[in-house]
């Protein structure tokens, strides 16, 4: 009985320590002004939506949040298609070249977005697609593609191979085999690719601060940089900002939270 | 329906040959079973006919027209999988229609085509249901269903009763057999279960290594196997294979005899063995025996019989029914 309640005090400090930061951000956000000197740890006593108007107005949050919003769906969506035709082409398709092409995607696993960023803002330069939506949504499917091609491929090679020679025989082409049987058994991979390439897109800040220098190109995490001065900061304007960005990705996990986790567990076991 | 003539087929996955110079006539609407270990090609074979594998040499006709190029559609032929192999997110009648909306056939017709087909398969009911909410016996035979809705040239079926316990597979295999016979299409149907392949054939095509050991009847194979390995593969239970000092009385390096043509004698018996097992089965019994100098024997015997373990008993055989081989496995004489 000790033992559990051990196990049980464990996990209750990591569940605290994992919220207490984002309760943090929370209660500063409500705070009014004269509340912000006390701890961060302290409920407002008075709560006030002042923080999150102006951030919404005078921060500019709302051109940044529709930036964001057309970014990180339209990333979503394309990356959904890209990744599970190419992942389909990978698991049921043979063709000259293929284990090239997985060596390749593998490759790409491995090389961290901070060590291309140079090549990468010089080759969206020249397509002169910097300060454009197009160009971070480019570098966003290039950078991301790997993964959810390895996502797709996983998901895709627990679908029994009959179920494709099925169609075939049917007389199905590859493409209807990929429309009509393939993506409708396919829901957790394609809402949890989903799911995360809108998160990653959403929270990025690297490919948004380099490729969109303009402002009212800008995103929510390149926004809330200027909450941010040398000498000073606003730290319930940041706070206020953090949860706007917050709640949209939120709302989505627990919306499709069940998926998700089928999704991410997808061939760990038969 | 078609007839279909297999001339040299060979399939390799790189150097590894896994069919070798298969030839091979199939009458329309004959029904050929396909029949070996595992391992053996048969799988494979019917692959290539269905056009899932490409053919590494030789040529294929459907219905007269060299069909190796072709593609599976184009062969025109159906598939009954081992898995069945249900789209798992459409209805049974959506599974059956499949086929035929592809080919942006109006939906009327679809209908009335899988609604026929439903009625010969006794589907009607299931026609709303997924694939998950059938029994293993209700997906065999939607599985089967969406092959007559396409009716096509030939029907292809890869070990289809193999997921179904006993009782069912026994009354599908009637099934499948009577559906023969109302269709007459031609149908090849690969089984590793010889039982199988002898009550439902026209012709028997038994494959051992990848080549074809012997075509015929059920009764062709039975009564007079071209190999040891036919011999062996066919009855059940097995053929009595025996070697040494008793198959040299017969000029024979190896002597075959089936379990049903031995009996168990008092008078002038030609072996003595010891019972080492009794199986009843209420119709017949089935005796397994030591026998010095000869070895393990097994003897099938008509009605119920009382022998125990351990008892010894005098063996005769049917003379007339004796397979006798030489040292490559082939008949003598």
């Amino acid at each position: 009985m000790a033992a559990r309640y051990l196990v049980f005090g464990v996990l209750a400090l990591i569940a605290f320590l994992m919220t207490a930061p984002s309760a943090m951000t929370l209660f500063t956000a409500l705070k009014p002004p004269e509340e912000l000197i006390r701890p961060a740890w302290t409920p407002p006593t008075a709560i006030t939506f002042e923080n999150f108007g102006r951030v919404w107005t005078d921060g500019g949050f709302r051109r940044y949040f529709l930036n964001t919003v057309l970014i990180s769906t339209v990333d979503a969506i394309v990356m959904i298609v890209l990744a599970s035709m190419t992942a389909y082409a990978m698991v049921f398709m043979s063709f000259r070249g293929k284990l090239a092409l997985q060596v390749l995607f593998v490759v790409g696993l491995m090389i961290p977005v901070t060590a291309i960023i140079l090549p990468l803002y010089t080759t969206v330069r020249s397509l002169g697609l910097i300060n454009t939506h197009l160009g971070v949504i480019f570098a966003d499917l290039a950078l991301a593609m790997p993964v959810f091609v390895f996502m797709f491929s996983s998901y895709f090679v627990s679908i029994p191979k009959a179920l494709h020679e099925a169609a075939r025989v049917d007389g199905a082409t590859e493409l209807q085999i990929y429309r009509r049987v393939v993506m409708p058994i396919s829901i957790p991979a394609i809402i949890t690719t989903g799911l995360l390439e809108f998160m990653w897109s959403w929270n990025d800040l690297l490919l948004r601060l380099v490729l969109l220098p303009r402002d009212g190109m800008r995103t929510l995490s390149v926004g809330l940089l200027n909450f941010q001065g040398v000498q000073t900061r606003d730290v319930a304007g940041i706070s206020a900002g953090a949860v706007i960005m917050a709640i949209p990705v939120i709302l989505l996990f627990l919306f499709f939270q069940r998926h998700f986790v089928r999704g991410m567990t997808a061939g760990a076991v038969k | 329906m078609a007839d279909l003539e297999l001339q040299n087929i060979q399939k390799s996955y790189g150097a590894t040959k896994v069919l070798h110079d298969i030839n091979l006539k199939i009458d329309d609407g004959e029904f050929v079973v396909f029949v070996g270990p595992s391992g053996c090609g048969k799988s494979t074979l019917l692959r290539l006919i269905a056009g899932l594998d490409d053919i590494t040499g030789g040529e294929l006709f459907i219905g007269g027209q060299p069909s190796k190029k072709l593609s599976p559609k184009q062969r025109n032929i159906a598939m009954v999988f081992q898995s069945y192999a249900l789209y798992p997110q459409m209805t049974v009648a959506e599974n059956m229609g499949f086929s035929l909306s592809l080919e942006r056939r109006p939906k009327p017709e679809i209908r009335e085509k899988v609604e026929e087909a439903a009625r010969t398969l006794k589907l009607e009911a299931l026609l709303d249901r997924k694939p998950g909410q059938l029994s293993g016996g209700q997906r065999q035979r939607v599985a089967i269903g969406r092959a007559i809705v396409r009716n096509p040239q030939v029907f292809l079926l890869d070990e289809p009763l193999s997921n179904l316990d006993a009782a069912l597979r026994t009354e599908t295999r009637v099934e499948i057999g009577e559906l023969h016979q109302r269709l007459k299409t031609t149908m090849i149907y690969v089984t590793h279960d010889q039982v199988e392949a002898m009550t439902m054939a026209d012709r028997i095509v038994i494959l051992n290594a990848g080549r074809i050991e012997q075509v015929g009847t059920p009764m062709e194979l039975y009564n007079s196997p071209a190999t040891e390995f036919v011999a062996s593969f066919i009855g059940s239970p097995k053929m009595n294979l025996i070697t040494g000092p008793a198959a040299s009385e017969y000029q024979a390096v190896t002597i075959g005899i089936r379990p049903e043509h031995f009996d168990i004698v008092t008078d002038a018996p030609h072996w003595q063995g010891q019972i080492t097992l009794v199986e009843r089965l209420g119709h017949n019994t089935i005796v397994y025996a030591r026998v010095p100098d000869v070895g393990p024997v097994t003897i099938s015997l008509e009605g119920q019989h009382d022998y125990e373990v351990g008892q010894t008993v005098g063996l005769g055989a049917d003379l007339s029914k004796v397979h006798r081989f030489d040292s490559a496995g082939r008949p003598v004489g």
